[in-house]
């Protein structure tokens, strides 16, 4: 499956940004998948079981010294010349405990970062190899919550996770090893704490889990129908419904309540508190009755009280560090999941390499996609080359997934599609996508300048080209219109365009990059004339000379089109020239009377 | 982990005084004070059981130093026992009250924060965005309620710092003034570790915000980039801001890894001065070997409450600006005010506007002496340019807005005399961008009239486009809009809203065109719902379509909040006046004429 994934990836770094082979093997599962990062920095992960083992053991040490500063004060005399002793030795410790908790915590901290930063590399290789039909099917929120809050939890499941989980398990061990020298029947008290501890613990997540998911439902109904209420307030207001939705938004509070008090409920009850309790009289009971019997002295009873109060700190954190190992967990699977989903089409590197005339056939062509309804069926028709086709139909109709099949962002899933001839599979996939530009529906423009915007496909265009586009483009006045004409940054921090004036940039990069095909989404509309007269232009300068689908809602564009198709539910209902169409389709005439 | 918590919080700028807050959450707690009483009692006892753990281990200790009083001893461990059982079973019972308590109090201020948003006018929402009421109504009320926890959490610790340091003061005062004297050591040190924690927590989300900002450009930019195959450029400045953000966060990880082994060390070394100089003070008889053992554990027990301390005023500090949030959403007043309440028969329509004066805000007039009359069942379309009163009058109409004076009057009413809940049902209206809630078609077409049968909206559907703007819909009237309508397209989701009106009946109806590019197969079937529309009811059209403005019976050309022509279509047209300038700027290129020249336009 790996030689595969790398044969079809449309994109591939340089040796060394690339991802190591020992990894991608162990992309079947999340947790081998994660040990096989792991283990790039497995000494870390030594340092910090070592650091958490010396943290552990030295905090043990503190009640120690203390049962053994007792009983030197309850000799008689009492030996004070040796609390200096103890005292240094406790400084002494704690200095080093602290040094090596620091290495802990900081092995923790930068396998977390490390994962992270690698994990986010990962992913985004693999996001820029994959597909369009994968990326066209994917929503952009989905895969950004991916590869930013998921990416985050893996940090999180190594630090705080899995470095709390091994502090907190050597809490719980400690006390086990270091009461053994007192008198070996004083590991039952800790050891009984670790069989009721597991068990109350199971209990309390099996409880705990399906409330927890009720609880997020419950908030994502409200939430969302608060949203929606609130962002339809002229319309909510406008029908008078002020009073149902706050009867709506009032059960629906008083929903999520319900399940948040339920929760709260059982976070009440936290048997491992109780547990730990119990443990504490039931060992101090165990440890006096020994001394009873003389086989302990007063100070060991203290230090085996103090080694059992090391057991709090498990008791308390273990259940957050569990929860975010198995966060962590989950978000790697999903993660995963994104990297795992794989690519269709194949780059065909042997293919056909030709420079295109432009001719374009389709022969009995559907396609399906997955989980959506639209599809297309049973397509054909041709296009000569510089001919201009336009595409007519209700939304959803399939006109957007016919335009796309030509450059292959989807393959269809019969028959054929044949630019010049030459079945587009057969194709070079780079050679075919260079001479073919698609203006999708939404034109994507980069935080960047408009030069470079328009430059986008032809980086070393000099600025004479780029004017020399934009004018065809019908661009260049609004461009110099702004202070810093085609140094204009846009996006986020620049400057935000109108649909018009950025479909026409769109098509200053086309005019740039000059493909043989050129493929027009067009939804944009116009609110006044003369903006309307600039992109009727720019598009009837756009198909000069090459041959050009639009899809589109313009009568003008269809009117003047060369070849009409009109689409209905993913089939061709009319075709042909106006003159002809309006002849023979009722539908279509209908459209041309005022 | 309360050390860590908030710590990306800034000071707020604060308009309600302490004291204002601190009554009006009052009112809020009020209701619950037998529960809050009870609370505060469990917080005592928890905090004495907590702290006679110690006290009763020393006790012990004492004891068995002096004599083998077993029945004494067996009290001793009874005692503990009991303590940690008291300690659990009173947790218990306080969280399960605290959560009650939370719950109740966040659900009904949440409750009261929304009815105020839903009773607010439109002014209201031109100030804030609706981003900002939601995350009120739910963050801020959440963050409210997690103040209450958190004083309740540290309620309880504080109380067993106190029991606990009175005992040890009249124990050995001079140890005990060491241990206080070892606390703002502490208090500081971890205040420090806090600023400075702040302050690379900063950084390191801007670092990664970076990181996110160009994962997400690549992800929304993809097809462009593999359009024109540039994928090596991309992934460079990926992996610059990658490789930052690590160095950035490696360097915040280190030092928030340091906090807890310094705190450790330096107790350590109190620790380690107590069982030196406590342990000088029993050999010399001044303690016993008790209490030198519960001044050495006890240490820890100031500790603990003390670094929670010194997150506390940052927490305190966020909840209360919180509440501050939720309360300036509930006080804010409406500017819309009904003089009376007069509930109707159906009205016939007539809309009478005389001498209105109107202003948004303290701006400029958008109205000055503005006269309008629409006679029952007419349609009128306002056309002018943005910013001429087109949709000012719309709003006014739907009483969005206060106008300052004037008279405005529909039928024989004054319209600040109209109960509003009525006048709005005799409405219909739709916006801009048509607006549909979550749920089916058929549920947004009954929205405002629950009671229309199946077979009305059938019927009703049927007369547009012989239906088939329905056969479109993957399941007809069960088809899921999705949220805000999203699953439909725009000339679906103008359909939906169309028939919602349909079904009302209205008789004022009040539409503000939406300006998208719809395919013409739908536009068409649009154009056939409107005609049904405007055939019985009286309609306001702010029209962008040059077939709406033709099928109104009088276009009203407004100029900077003045009518400056009015007329059909032709008439006006033939006059070549404003109405002839304003038709070659928005309308000329929806016309046939225009469609047939622009094969032209180029050559």
């Amino acid at each position: 499956m790996d030689t595969n994934q790398k044969l079809t990836s449309e994109f591939s770094l340089p040796e060394e940004y690339q991802v190591s082979d020992s990894i991608i093997a162990k992309r079947s599962s999340p947790m081998r998948w994660l040990v096989a990062h792991f283990k790039e920095y497995w000494h870390l992960g030594l340092y910090m079981v070592v650091g958490a083992i010396g943290n552990a053991s030295l905090a043990a040490v503190v009640p120690m010294i203390i049962g053994m500063a007792l009983n030197a004060l309850l000799e008689e005399p009492p030996r004070t010349e040796i609390l200096l002793r103890y005292a240094l030795i406790i400084v002494g410790t704690q200095t080093v405990r602290g040094a090596l908790q620091l290495g802990r915590n900081f092995s923790a901290e930068m396998l977390g970062q490390l994962m992270e930063r690698d994990i986010r590399h990962e992913l985004y290789t693999s996001l820029l190899g994959k597909s369009m039909t994968y990326h066209s099917l994917l929503p952009v929120g989905d895969v950004m919550a991916r590869a930013t809050n998921d990416v985050r939890e893996i940090n999180f499941m190594f630090s705080p996770g899995f470095n709390l989980v091994v502090g907190s398990a050597n809490f719980i061990f400690m006390p086990i090893l270091f009461s053994y020298q007192y008198h070996p029947s004083l590991i039952a008290a800790p050891l009984i704490f670790l069989l009721l501890y597991i068990l109350a613990l199971w209990q309390y997540l099996y409880e705990l889990g399906p409330i927890t998911d009720s609880v997020r439902k419950t908030f994502g109904t409200l939430n969302s129908r608060l949203a929606e209420a609130i962002d339809g307030i002229e319309t909510v207001k406008g029908m008078a419904e002020e009073a149902s939705e706050v009867e709506l938004f009032a059960s629906n509070a008083r929903r999520f309540r319900d399940q948040e008090v339920h929760q709260g409920d059982v976070e009440a009850r936290f048997l491992p508190l109780l547990v730990w309790g119990l443990v504490q009289a039931g060992g101090l009971f165990h440890a006096i009755t020994l001394y009873q019997r003389g086989l302990l002295e007063i100070g060991d009873i203290a230090a085996y009280f103090g080694l059992l109060g090391l057991l709090g700190f498990p008791t308390f954190i273990s259940l957050f560090a569990y929860s975010q190992v198995s966060l962590g967990i989950a978000s790697s699977r999903r993660i995963l999941e994104l990297i795992n989903r794989e690519t269709e089409l194949d780059q065909n590197q042997s293919g056909y390499q030709g420079v295109m005339k432009g001719k374009v056939h389709f022969d009995g062509v559907s396609y399906a996609y997955p989980d959506i309804d639209t599809s297309i069926n049973d397509i054909d028709f041709s296009i000569q080359p510089g001919q201009t086709v336009a595409i007519v139909g209700q939304t959803g109709s399939g006109k957007t997934t016919l335009a796309k099949l030509v450059n292959r962002t989807y393959d269809a899933l019969s028959g054929s599609i044949q630019i010049d001839d030459i079945d587009v599979k057969d194709w070079n996939l780079e050679v075919l996508r260079k001479q073919i530009s698609i203006i999708e529906q939404d034109i994507f423009l980069f935080s960047d300048t408009i030069a470079d915007n328009i430059a986008f496909g032809k980086p070393d265009a000099n600025q004479e080209e780029i004017e020399q586009a934009a004018k065809s483009a019908q661009a260049h006045n609004f461009i110099q219109s702004f202070k810093d004409g085609y140094e204009t940054m846009l996006g986020e921090r620049g400057v935000n365009l109108s649909g018009g004036q950025r479909q026409r940039l769109a098509l200053a990069r086309a005019f740039l990059t000059d493909p043989r095909i050129l493929i027009l989404d067009d939804s944009t509309s116009s609110i006044d004339s003369a903006t309307e007269d600039e992109i009727q232009k720019a598009i009837f300068e756009a198909a000069k000379g090459r041959t050009t689908i639009i899809i589109t809602h313009r009568l003008s564009q269809i009117r003047w089109a060369d070849y009409i198709l009109v689409i209905r539910k993913g089939e061709i209902i009319a075709r042909g020239r106006h003159e002809d169409l309006i002849q023979s389709s009722e539908a279509y005439s209908r459209l041309f009377k005022e | 982990m309360g050390f860590f918590s908030n710590l990306d919080i800034e000071a707020y700028d604060r308009e309600y005084s302490d004291r204002d807050l601190l009554k009006r959450i009052n009112l809020y707690l009020k209701p619950h004070i037998g529960r809050l009483v009870g609370i505060s009692f469990l917080l005592v006892i928890i905090g004495a059981s907590s702290a006679s753990i110690p006290l009763l281990i020393s006790t012990s200790l004492d004891r068995l130093t002096l004599n083998q009083d077993d029945s004494f001893i067996r009290l001793m461990i009874g005692l503990v026992l009991l303590a940690a059982i008291i300690n659990w079973g009173g947790n218990w019972i306080r969280r399960r009250m605290t959560v009650r308590v939370v719950s109740d109090v966040v659900l009904t201020l949440r409750t009261d924060a929304f009815s105020s948003a839903a009773s607010h006018d439109l002014s209201f929402y031109d100030k804030f965005s609706s981003g900002k009421v939601v995350s009120r109504i739910t963050s801020d009320t959440r963050e409210f309620g997690k103040l209450i926890l958190l004083i309740a959490d540290l309620g309880a610790q504080m109380v067993q710092a106190v029991l606990l340091g009175v005992v040890l003061a009249r124990l050995e005062f001079r140890l005990f003034l060491y241990v206080l004297g070892f606390l703002p050591f502490v208090f500081f040190l971890a205040m420090g570790f806090r600023r400075i924690a702040r302050k690379v927590t900063r950084e390191g989300m801007q670092a990664m915000a970076k990181v996110n900002a160009t994962i997400k450009e690549t992800v929304s930019g993809i097809a462009v980039a593999k359009n024109f195959r540039q994928e090596p450029e991309i992934f460079a400045d990926f992996d610059e801001a990658n490789t930052e953000s690590y160095g950035i966060n490696l360097r915040r990880g280190f030092l928030l890894s340091l906090v807890f082994p310094v705190l450790n060390a330096v107790g350590g070394i109190g620790t380690a001065i107590l069982v030196y100089a406590g342990g000088w003070s029993a050999a010399k008889g001044i303690v016993t070997i008790g209490s030198w053992y519960l001044f050495v554990v006890g240490l820890d027990r100031f500790f603990f409450p003390i670094l929670n301390l010194a997150s506390f005023w940052a927490q305190v500090q966020a909840g209360l600006a919180s509440a501050e949030r939720v309360y300036a959403l509930i006080d804010a007043e409406s500017a819309v005010v009904q003089t009376n309440n007069l509930v109707t028969d159906r009205i016939t329509g007539r809309i009478e506007i005389a001498d209105l004066n109107f202003r948004y805000t303290d701006n400029e007039w958008v109205f000055k002496d503005f006269n309008l009359t629409v006679e029952p069942g007419e349609s009128v379309a306002l056309v002018g340019h943005t910013g001429s009163g087109k949709s000012s009058i719309a709003k006014l109409i739907a009483r969005f807005y206060e106008f300052q004076s004037g008279k405005f009057k529909i039928d024989n009413y004054d319209i600040r005399d109209l109960n509003l809940t009525s006048y709005r049902k005799q409405l219909g209206m739709i916006s801009q961008t048509p607006f549909l809630f979550s749920g089916t078609v058929a549920e947004n077409i009954q929205y405002a009239c629950m009671d229309s049968s199946l077979e009305e909206m059938v019927s009703l559907a049927n007369e547009i486009g012989e239906g088939e703007w329905l056969k479109t819909l993957p399941e007809g009237f069960n088809t899921e809009v999705g949220e805000r309508g999203g699953h439909l397209s725009m000339g679906q989701r103008q359909l939906v809203a169309l028939l919602r009106v349909l079904i009302q009946n209205p008789a004022i109806f009040i539409l503000d065109e939406a300006t998208a590019s719809i395919d013409p197969f739908t536009e068409r079937q649009i154009q056939q719902a409107l005609d049904l529309i405007l055939k019985d009811s009286t309609s306001i059209l702010i029209a962008h379509r040059l077939s709406t403005v033709k099928s109104a019976d009088r276009i009203i050309v407004l100029e900077e909040g003045k009518i400056i022509e009015e007329g059909t279509h032709d008439l006006l047209l033939k006059q070549a006046g404003y109405y002839s300038v304003l038709y070659n700027t928005y309308f000329r290129h929806q016309s046939l004429a225009y469609i047939e020249e622009s094969g032209k336009l180029v050559d």
